[in-house]
Parts: structure tokens; sequence; C-alpha cells
């Protein structure tokens, strides 16, 4: 379940979904030749106006007794590569009945799940003919974003119950029922659309399509890719930049470290370039969001504590309450390390011992006994 | 021998005030009633304890006689903590009575381990009946009771009480008992019982000290974890000690109990010591000389000496206090090259830290046919949050990298315990679980990953994934490398107690007798999760068939010691082949029928 993409991403898409009418109506943004508007079911930030053309490629995906299906990428009008695209029609069988489902798959540049449309005037069916509900488009979508997924290292007879022996002679079995963690995951009635569908998705065609980003990479293409939400992009870009860029983004990572994912966070504190802990001011963007990031990040800020400002110790020590225990000791330490501790930060540290509420206020009123 | 202790003088106080001082150890109490006696922290906290593990139905109370040296006025403490300060009332408050008399005072609500001054009490008669009177039957704790005509506290910071204990109690420096053996092996999971048995089957007369009173660690009833992973060379004695693919947390574990136990008593050579805790390993020019232990409950101490050890606890505890090299947390992905792309950071991070896999705490709820109350629990759900479940699995665990996972492991047992019972007051908020009642929850933290001692090899990712065939390998293994790593790290909104697994399919892949021995300490063996291998290394023979392959493996391995007087990298160096004959042969010794 890398990364996965949180509640607003999913609200934003029930919303547009909720403007366009359920999807099997809708003729969505495909004209055929490129993208116009945001994919129905999307992961990755659509910036009004974008205007996206196919461009072929030499990638494409094997489809079982269709042959080979086209992937192509989707450039924006400086001919920028943005997504890859395919338009899928593959059979999904199950119990000896085959059917066609047909659906337009998006991936990023790193070649993970980017999002889907449904065709119009050919919606997704489940196993009884039914068509597809906006629900069930959603439950394919959230499933599709989990890259780690149930499905991924199961067969597909793997995934559904032994058939039960005919009571009666004569009587056929009873086709095999979903296994409770899949069902959890899969659309109900629909588990062989599912497995299909995620396959695809995250089949060989996600490794060539990162192959060929990587072979191609340019400065551009990274900076553009930590301006990203995406969490997958902002990793991707923080692993290729040298401590200049390090250094000329100074801004940008600050942000991501106070809205990004706490991965990326603790990725961007452990590989901070030894002159941001040098620099006050470069470093006091990330102690000013201490308090609101995650606690393993938290933790790996504090090991820069011998380098932060005493603005920052003293701003802390009004924090100690968001620290857990183990931080709180650190904390301390530090301050046990220092030749005098200011008179402010010893306000603090007497009106944290003594607030009832504290948990953790007995450490620090050990550390006055002993400071004494 | 129950450990209540009189202390007729203190050497270090003023000859004025010396009394008649009492200290009562609560995990030695004649009877503990349904508290169970909590041993896992020793080494954190100072001693075992008693805990009101009753799911949320307070427990029976725990008694004992205490006799005192004369009547009188005593003043009363009790350590004990509160397990989950803040905003509410404590979780796990308990009341002691003294004689006939319930003292008012409402214990268990301090923060960190520490005295509580209960007040004082009458004493009328020699022998009073004391009580520890559970009110919530949410895990209320106590360590000891103190009695003293003084009102003088005992000290609180650890490393004063732990002075002031061994004072108290005057306790020599060494054990008075000591007993040799050719083995001694310490933990009794999986890989402990299989070194002993393997040992014990050539002649060896082996210690087996494990602290609790059932085998199988992990596997245990008092845990239950199911047994993964192949047999290699070792299917007899591994069937005597593993377990059937239930689901983990299941009951059934409690039948491959009473097999386990069985098995491993029904040799006469292993000298089984059950609820005894190794506290030290002594060691002298690289040579362990011999390990001390503690019976949990009493207290009595005991030193094993022998030419060899196993370190089998997990925590690699005996390679620790002997000073072998270990190792903690995850390597950079350069160390051993063991990057998997697609997983990036979370399988292998570019700069090392002190993130490992978690610990689980395994539990489960039944349906009933009447309908089930379960208490609120405020103090649970800012872990808990909104989750709702009424059974845990393996994804039930905990790591975080503010935490260790031998030095934090109350902590981080008490977080699952608050995980579970705010997950489960959830859940019985729908209807449709009113009739449901929690059935188990384990109070032990069934760890993955902790210590990892350093042998001759470290077995590491590569080594699974290009399957190398060592021409020591001595432990096999098919099972996927799987790393776990916590769902909050991609999404804040993931519950913190949740984990995913990552699977990378490997060939068969061997692990070399050298990751089995100590680099540094001459006479040390490792068989478990604490043997030589990296972070990645771990994720796929941590299972318990492959580390029941290590102790075998391990076990054979002290006989050839024994019978050629050499260290184990003596084997290595000069009688591998008869040592890997000896452990072909264990393929055609005849499986009873009762066990295939």
């Amino acid at each position: 379940m890398k990364y996965k993409v949180g509640f607003i991403t999913l609200f934003v898409t029930v919303m547009g979904f909720a403007q366009f009418g359920t999807p099997n109506a809708v003729p969505r943004n495909t004209d055929g030749k490129g993208l116009s508007a945001r994919p129905l079911f999307y992961v990755l930030d659509w910036k009004l106006g974008t205007q996206l053309r196919e461009e072929p490629t030499e990638l494409a995906i094997e489809v079982d007794s269709l042959g080979l299906q086209e992937v192509n990428a989707l450039v924006d009008v400086g001919g920028t590569k943005v997504l890859y695209t395919s338009d899928i029609s593959t059979p999904v069988c199950a119990d000896g009945e085959c059917r066609l489902m047909h659906i337009r798959l998006y991936w990023t540049l790193l070649g993970d799940y980017a999002g889907f449309d449904p065709y119009p005037h050919l919606p997704l069916t489940k196993h009884d003919h039914d068509e597809f509900r906006t629900s069930d488009y959603l439950k394919l979508h959230q499933l599709l974003m989990d890259d780690n997924s149930i499905l991924k290292r199961r067969k597909i007879d793997e995934l559904v119950e032994k058939p039960k022996e005919p009571a009666m002679e004569g009587v056929d079995a009873v086709a095999g029922a979903t296994i409770k963690e899949v069902k959890e995951s899969v659309v109900d009635g629909a588990l062989y659309s599912c497995y299909t569908a995620w396959h695809l998705v995250h089949g060989p065609i996600k490794e060539a399509i990162l192959k060929r980003t990587k072979a191609s990479l340019e400065e551009a293409t990274v900076l553009s890719m930590l301006s990203s939400n995406h969490p997958q992009y902002q990793m991707f870009a923080l692993k290729r930049l040298d401590q200049d860029q390090y250094e000329e983004n100074h801004d940008r990572i600050a942000e991501i470290f106070a809205s990004g994912i706490p991965l990326v966070r603790s990725f961007i504190v452990k590989n901070l370039p030894e002159s941001f802990w040098q620099s006050q001011e470069i470093q006091r963007p990330f102690w000013q969001n201490f308090s609101t990031i995650d606690i393993n990040s938290r933790s790996l800020l504090l090991n820069h504590l011998d380098k932060a400002p005493e603005a920052v110790v003293e701003n802390l020590s009004q924090q100690m309450a968001s620290m857990t225990k183990n931080q709180l000791k650190l904390f301390l330490e530090h301050l046990e390390g220092s030749e005098k501790v200011n008179p402010r930060i010893k306000a603090n540290l007497m009106a944290f011992s003594s607030a009832d509420t504290e948990t953790n206020a007995y450490l620090v009123a050990y550390f006055l006994e002993d400071y004494e | 021998m129950k450990k209540i202790l009189v202390i007729s003088c203190f050497c270090f106080l003023s000859a004025t005030i010396y009394g008649q001082d009492i200290l009562v150890e609560a995990e030695s109490f004649d009877d503990p009633g349904g508290w169970v006696v909590d041993s896992q922290f020793v080494q954190q906290m100072g001693s075992p304890y008693l805990m009101a593990h009753g799911m949320g139905q307070p427990v029976k109370n725990a008694t004992t006689v205490v006799r005192f040296p004369e009547k009188g006025e005593y003043h009363i403490w009790v350590r004990t903590m509160n397990w989950v300060p803040g905003d509410w009332e404590a979780p796990g408050r308990f009341k002691l009575q003294v004689g006939n008399v319930a003292l008012e005072k409402v214990l268990g609500k301090r923060s960190g381990w520490g005295w509580e001054y209960v007040g004082s009490s009458k004493v009328k008669t020699a022998s009073e009946k004391v009580q520890l009177i559970d009110q919530t039957g949410f895990n209320g704790r106590c360590d000891a009771i103190y009695f003293s005509t003084r009102k003088e506290a005992p000290p609180a910071s650890p490393k004063k009480l732990k002075e002031w204990r061994t004072e108290i109690t005057q306790e020599p420096n060494a054990p008075k008992r000591s007993d040799d053996y050719d083995l001694v092996v310490v933990g009794g999971g999986i890989a402990g019982c299989a070194a002993s048995i393997a040992a014990a089957e050539q002649g060896l007369k082996v210690a087996l000290i494990h602290d609790r009173p059932v085998l199988g660690g992990n596997a245990s009833e008092e845990i239950r974890v199911h047994t993964l992973g192949i047999y290699g060379h070792f299917e007899r004695i591994l069937k005597k000690l593993d377990t059937e693919h239930y689901p983990n947390g299941s009951a059934d574990a409690k039948l491959d109990q009473k097999k386990r136990d069985d098995n491993v008593k029904s040799y006469e050579n292993i000298d089984l010591h059950l609820n005894w805790r190794a506290y030290d390993a002594v060691n002298e020019n690289d040579t362990i000389r011999y390990v001390d232990a503690r019976q949990t409950r009493t207290g009595e101490r005991k030193r094993f000496t022998a030419p060899y050890f196993v370190d089998s606890t997990g925590d690699g505890w005996i390679g620790f206090w002997a000073g072998a090299e270990f190792s903690y947390g995850r390597e950079s992905v350069d160390t051993y090259g063991e990057e998997w792309e697609e997983w990036g950071e979370l399988w292998s991070p570019e700069e090392a830290d002190n993130a490992v896999m978690g610990s689980s705490v395994l539990w489960g709820s039944k349906e009933t046919d009447s309908v089930q109350k379960f208490p609120n629990v405020p103090w649970a759900l800012p872990v808990a949050k909104e989750y709702e479940e009424v059974n845990g699995e393996w994804q039930w665990e905990f790591s975080r990298n503010d935490l260790h996972q031998i030095h934090d492991a109350e902590e981080i047992r008490d977080h699952m315990l608050r995980a579970i019972y705010g997950s489960f007051a959830n859940a019985k908020k729908n209807s449709k679980n009113a009739t449901r009642k929690l059935e188990w929850v384990s109070y032990l933290v069934g760890k993955r990953e902790s210590r990892r001692l350093v042998g001759d090899h470290i077995f590491t990712f590569k080594d699974a994934k290009t399957g190398i065939e060592f021409a020591d390998a001595v432990v096999q293994e098919t099972r996927e490398v799987d790393v776990h790593y916590q769902t909050v790290l991609e999404d804040e909104k993931n519950p913190d107690f949740i984990s995913e697994a990552l699977f990378y399919k490997t060939p068969m892949y061997y692990i070399p007798y050298r990751s089995l021995y100590s680099k540094n300490i001459s006479n040390l063996f490792m068989a478990g999760r604490n043997f030589s291998t990296s972070h990645v290394g771990l994720g796929g023979p941590r299972v318990m068939r492959t580390t029941g392959q290590m102790g075998a493996a391990v076990g054979l391995a002290a006989a050839l010691c024994k019978k050629y007087e050499v260290n184990p990298r003596g084997i290595y160096e000069g009688y591998l082949t008869e040592y890997l004959s000896l452990i072909e042969q264990q393929k055609y010794i005849k499986i009873p029928a009762s066990k295939q």
C-alpha cells in the first residue's frame, strides 16, 4: 500500500464524479488522441486547462488472446511527458464464461498507478452482468492504488475458497466464495475483473515505464516531480538532488517537510546536507514544524539538537508536551550537556514539571532535582 | 520460598531510627489469585511484578501472609505505576488490604514506576493477610509492598532502587548454588528447545533456562504465533516442537503446547528450568564462564557453568552481557547491497537508522449467547482512535523509532493493549457485536526483531536472493524474505499499530554455520532471531521452523565441540565434514508414526 492517497483525493474524485453523473453514462474526457480534463479516477494533481496529447511509444501490454495493446505517452504542450496511458480491452474469464473488459488506464512517469477512465457506453460489469455503480468504481480505484495488494502474490484460484462438494449427486458444486481478506479489498461480485485490472496496472509495464523515464531523465523533470504533491515523485526527486540542488530548493523541501507523508519527511531529515545544520536560518523552518510532524521525524530532528540555535531550544522547551518519553529524555540530556540553562527555558521546565496533566512531568522534575 | 524480607538493620541509616521493616515482593505472593506474574521487563524496571490482566473484568484478589516482627503502626508503600497517565481515571487502579481493613488509598496512579504511599496501618497480630484488590481488570500492576515503622519512602530512581534492594536483602554477589553442564541453553523458544534436544540426543548434559512457565516463546500458548518455514534436515526434532498452521492467536496453540512441553521434558539429560530468568553472563578472556539466573517468583538464584552456551533469548541477552558484538536497527542500503528499488526506503534506507520490525500482541473475541458489556476506555482511544476490530492477527504490530524493542518493551506492550481495548470498545458500539466478548488478550510481547549478535558471517538479503549454497550451510529455507513496516509511515491517518509486509520471492537459500556462533565470544552459539544477520536478512529466516533449524544445528555442533574440546569456530575450521555428516544423518533417523 505504498503511499496511500488520502481521503481528500478521494473526496475530490467523488465530487468530480457527482458533477459528471454516473461513469457509464458520460463520455469522459478521452477523445482517443489525448486528455483535456482530469481522469475520473486519478491520484495526481491536475491543473485546470491542462491539454495533453498522445505520443506513441515502443511500450505495449500483452493481453490474453488479444495480443499487444499500445501504451502511449501523454505529453503537454511543451512536449514534456506527464503520463502514460493505454486503452485496454481484455477478456475476463470466470467459470468458463468470458467477456471483454474495456478500461483506459494511466500510469505516472515512474510506472505507478495514476488512475483510470471507464469507457462511455462500455461500463465495467460484475460476474452477474450488473453494471458497476459509483461505489464499485471507487473501490476499484482504491484497490489499484494499493500496489502491495493481497492480489499481488496470489493466483486467482487461491483467492477463492474451494467449491464445496455437491450435497446430492447430480447437483452442481457451488462456485467458490471469495476469501475474507480479499473480499474486503475487491468489488463485490467482480473479483475476476479486479484481479485482471490490478495485474495489468501493476504488471511488467510498471518497470518498463520507470526504465524509460530514467533513460531520458532531465533536471526539469526531477524538479517538476519535486514540486508535485505526489509522495513517490517527491521521494524520487529528493533521491536525485545533489547538495547544491538541496540548497537551491530549500523552500520547497521545507514545504514538503511540513506537508509530506512521514516516510518522505524522515528521508528529508536524514538526508539534509550538513550545510543545512550549519545555518541557523536554513534549519529554522524544519524546527518550526516540530509539534505537528510525525513522531519518527521528530526523533530524527532531535538528533540534530546540538546544532540547533538557542532560540530553537527555547522554543522546544515550550513544546515538551508533544515529545514522547524518550524524546523528552533526549531533550533533557541535551540541556544537561549545556553549560547553563537559560532562565526562560528553566521557567518552562519548572512549569512543565508541576503540571498535573503532563504524563512525563516526573522526568522533568527528576532533571530539575539533579540540576540543582 | 516466599520472598518476604524482614530488614532488621539498615547499616546505611542512622542507628537511632532502626526499625523493623519488611519488603514483600508481589511476585512471591502465596496466591496470586487472578493476577499474573509478569517477568518480561525485569531488566528495565527492576523486578517481576503482579499484573491484573482481566481484560476489563476485575480479577480475583492476590493474597499472601506477612509475618511482622513486632506489632504496631506501619507505614506502607506500594511500588506501582499508572500505565496510561492522562486526563482520565487511571486504568489499572487497585487497593491494598491488610488484615480485615481495606486501605482507602487507590493505587496505580503515579507516572512511571515508583513508590506510592498507601498510608499507615496498625498491625495487631504477628501474621496478617495482605491482599491486592483489583478495581478495573485493566492491567493494574504491583511490584512490591514495603512496610516500615518510619515514614520514609524507599528510593525511586532505578539505580538507587537496585542498590537499596541488594542492600536490604543482603544478597551476596554470587548465587549460593552452582551447577555444571556440558551446554547451557538460555531461552526456551523453538530454537532453544531444538538446541537442547539435539545436544541431549548426542549425550550432552544440558541446562535449558526459560523465563516462562511453558516452552515455545512466540509459538507458546501465551503468545500463539504459528510456526512457519521448512524443516530442513531436522524434521524429526522440529515436529516435536512446532505448531499446526492455525490462525495466529488461536486457542489451538494449547494443544501444541502440551506436545512441546512433554517432548522436551522426556529427555532426562535436559535439566529444564522453567520460570528462571537469566540476569548475567560473565566472560573471562572472551569466554563465558557462567550464566546467573533467578527464579521469577521465589527470587532464588543459581549459577550455571559450562564450556559452551547457546543464546536463544531472542534479545541476545547472553551475548550482550558477555560483551559480544551485536547490531540493532537497519543498515544503510549500501552496507550489504540490500536494495529493492520498488520499495526503496521502506525496504532498506539510504542512511542507517534504528528502525526495526515491530512486536505483536495477539488477541481475540468470541460470540456468546447473551449481551456482553465492555467498559468505556477513554485512555485507550488516543491510540485506537476510530479503529474497530474484534480479533488481532500478525498485522497488529508496533514499532517506532524512538522506542527500543528491548528497553521500551513495556511501553510497546502497553501501547498494544490500548490499541486492542480501544478497537474492541469501538467495535462493541456496533450492535452486531452486542453478544461478543473478549476471549483472550496476550500480555506478552511477541517480538520480531531485537539485537542481532554478530558471527563470523553476517547473513544478508543477498545471500537469500542469490541462494548461495555455503560450504557450511546448515539451515535451509524457501520462505520469502518478508520485511514489515508500519502503515502510518505512508499515511498519518492509518493506525500506528498496524503493519504491512513486503515479500521478496527467493530461491531456496541457506544459512551458514558461521552465522550461528559469536565472532568475539569464543564459546557462544546463537540460534533464533538473534543470530548473525542484517535487518533485511532477518526478514526470511526469522520464522520459527527456520530458527528451530538453527537451534538443532548448534545443538549438534556443541556435541562435536565437546568431543574434540574445541570452540564453535573450531568445528568450522577442523571438523566441518563430520559436522555436516552428523546433520545429514538426522534425515535418516526414523520419525515416530505419531509425528508423521
